[in-house]
């Protein structure tokens, strides 16, 4: 976890390889076979042309990041927007990124407002968003 | 031209199927509520699919799955053509913790349909056994209309 919560604080990056067996999985374990995830040859004939990953799939890579990040405080009251621009497919190398944008104090709680952004290995914007994490008050932090 | 959404609710290894049109997607439907049991089974399947490492909880993300999954797992739209997740806002509200189950809640906000595209923005709300909110959020899904 962060020891340090200020304003520009990069937060470690989550790298991970997309591959046809990895999105199969998330398939079983999610239950959504939506063809355009597992069936290659429904997906080559579609204008994507070929399969995708789901975009929760690239979205628990975010939470990942998020979690090894700020810890419980992500997991029981995160908050994310994430804007879906590009799909990833099999063989993609996936790099989440992100950092703390701000420290907001609110109502005598503080909050850390980080942006994110998930590249394939062509530097193509796959997902971008903005995640918001309240933070514990024994947490150390900063405002710049 | 219809196409069907078949629902499936999981509850206690049954399942029950409903198919609705998709013209009845329109602003203010309700999705029939699902629930999921959130096994060790099912938890460790995930973590295994998203290379992820457990601490005793139900990553939020395995939840949000199981909730956008009962919405589009069974869309049957005109061949050739795909559904696609364009966005997505959750909000966090507990930790869950493995075993538990929970209630899935989703509704069409509104639906914006330009030429042959149509936008739906769902609202979901998923709840514990105690009907304490776990999550919250939005999806924009575009479809073919």
């Amino acid at each position: 976890m962060l020891t340090d919560i200020r304003e520009g604080r990069v937060l470690n990056p989550v790298v991970r390889h997309i591959t046809q067996e990895k999105i199969n999985l998330y398939a079983e374990a999610s239950g959504d076979f939506n063809p355009i995830h597992v069936d290659e040859s429904f997906a080559r004939k579609t204008p994507l042309g070929g399969t995708i990953a789901h975009g929760m799939l690239n979205l628990a890579y975010v939470s990942e990041m998020m979690t090894s990040a700020f810890g419980r405080n992500w997991l029981a009251e995160g908050k994310l927007r994430a804007r879906f621009k590009e799909p990833a497919r099999p063989g993609d190398t996936l790099t989440i990124s992100g950092k703390i944008d701000c420290v907001e104090q609110k109502d005598d709680v503080s909050y850390a407002i980080c942006s994110f952004e998930c590249r394939n290995q062509k530097g193509e914007m796959i997902v971008t968003g903005e995640t918001t994490v309240k933070l514990s008050k024994d947490e150390k932090h900063d405002r710049k | 031209m219809y196409y069907y959404i078949v629902y499936r609710c999981i509850k206690n290894n049954q399942m029950s199927v409903k198919a609705v049109s998709c013209d009845e997607l329109i602003a203010g439907y309700e999705f029939p509520r699902a629930t999921y049991e959130l096994t060790a089974l099912l938890v460790s399947k995930y973590l295994k699919a998203v290379d992820g490492a457990g601490d005793g909880f139900v990553p939020p993300m395995a939840i949000t799955a199981c909730a956008i999954a009962a919405i589009t797992k069974s869309f049957s739209p005109p061949a050739g053509t795909v559904v696609i997740h364009a966005s997505q806002e959750l909000e966090f509200f507990k930790l869950v913790p493995i075993g538990a189950t929970i209630e899935c809640h989703a509704r069409v906000a509104q639906k914006i349909t330009r030429g042959r595209m149509s936008m739906l923005i769902l609202e979901l709300e998923i709840v514990d056994q105690s009907k304490e909110k776990v999550q919250s959020g939005r999806a924009t899904i575009a479809l073919p209309s």
